[in-house]
């Protein structure tokens, strides 16, 4: 467990590093994943301890948001005032985006078999 | 003997460790509530945690501020654990050998549509800046767009209550919407819930296959990263 957190939190603190000398205005984290990802891949393997680290950290994930999620509670204002338009965006956005998604790698799919049979 | 009700009361309610036991007893009611509703999206652990969390902080005087000082320590494992997804994102890569221009053109074009639509809707309806700049964030699973959200004059929490309604609405109207439209095959099920629903999409997808799910995951971190490294440079930050 011990193990994987220090690489996990080396790989964000690289992240950062490389955030700020870029001066990209990606979150460190991200560019932390993606390293960590690199480096998976020119090993062509994940690390018994590694994977035993992620498996005991990932399921907690939903909790980490929670702290940062009620910070709702600053801003009820503009959940009174604007909540129901944001829902009603959210829906409509929902009921074409899903469709289209799912369309367009089915088309993909089909295009791709069709082609080659 | 004096018995010291209000300093021993105080002992809790001032106690540098309540928000972070509060976080943790709601959540673990959550994942409770859950298990015993055989895992209804609107009910999901972030949903109840995080609503009875709002209701003791506007029903009494603990403010957002002290609650957060002591549950900030659960905020800070978030940057480790995104690192982390770099492990199944690499375990599921397989899943794309296949079928990566289906992933592609469902991510890039359907992930655009869809943010496009929502975002669209809101500006035109005369939503606020913030709102605005929050919403662009839908399509990418809260970790994410907690980091992303100042970076584009969005809102942390504001983006996090629209990704959690969205996540949330996705799984809900998807089956209807997988039927109505014949989406069938299992890599368009999981693409379309991954981009559209993130995370509870991802739950939703593995309930119908693993390789749904795979995709859904797989979708879910494409979009995260995508956004991450579009966005910031697309919109100028206002704040």
């Amino acid at each position: 467990m011990l193990y994987g957190l220090i690489v996990f939190i080396a790989f964000l603190l690289l992240g950062d590093f490389l955030s700020a000398l870029l001066a990209w205005p990606v979150p460190g984290s991200v560019m932390g994943m993606l390293m960590l990802f690199g480096v998976l891949v020119v090993r062509g393997g994940i690390s018994a301890p590694l994977k035993q680290s992620s498996q005991g950290l990932l399921p907690y994930l939903p909790l980490f948001i929670v702290p940062a999620s009620v910070g709702i509670v600053n801003y009820m204002d503009v959940v009174r005032e604007e909540g129901l338009l944001i829902v009603t965006a959210m829906v409509v956005s929902l009921a074409v985006g899903i469709p289209v998604c799912g369309w367009l790698a089915q088309k993909a799919m089909a295009h791709k078999t069709g082609g080659r049979s | 003997m004096n018995l010291q009700w209000q300093n021993a009361w105080d002992a809790i309610w001032l106690s540098p460790y309540l928000g972070l036991f509060l976080t943790l007893l709601s959540f673990q009611f959550g994942l409770w509530l859950f298990r015993l509703s055989a895992q209804k999206p609107f009910l999901h652990p972030v949903m109840v945690s995080v609503v009875s969390l709002c209701a003791l902080l506007l029903l009494t005087d603990l403010s957002f501020e002290r609650y957060m000082d002591s549950a900030h320590m659960i905020s800070q494992f978030l940057g480790p654990v995104i690192v982390a997804l770099a492990i199944p994102l690499y375990e599921n890569l397989k899943a794309l050998r296949q079928y990566w221009l289906p992933f592609l053109l469902s991510n890039v074009l359907g992930g655009t549509i869809t943010i496009l639509v929502a975002v669209g809707i809101l500006y035109l309806a005369g939503g606020s800046d913030m709102s605005v700049n929050s919403m662009w964030t839908k399509s990418i699973t809260t970790a994410f767009a907690l980091q992303i959200a100042p970076q584009i004059g969005g809102m942390a929490a504001i983006a996090a209550a629209i990704i959690m309604f969205t996540g949330i609405l996705g799984a809900l109207m998807a089956p209807a919407l997988f039927r109505w439209f014949n989406i069938n095959a299992a890599p368009a099920q999981g693409c379309a819930l991954g981009v559209c629903a993130h995370a509870v999409g991802t739950s939703k997808a593995l309930e119908y296959g693993s390789e749904q799910g795979a995709f859904a995951a797989l979708s879910m971190s494409f979009m995260g990263i995508l956004c991450a490294f579009a966005l910031p440079f697309l919109l100028q930050t206002t704040g």
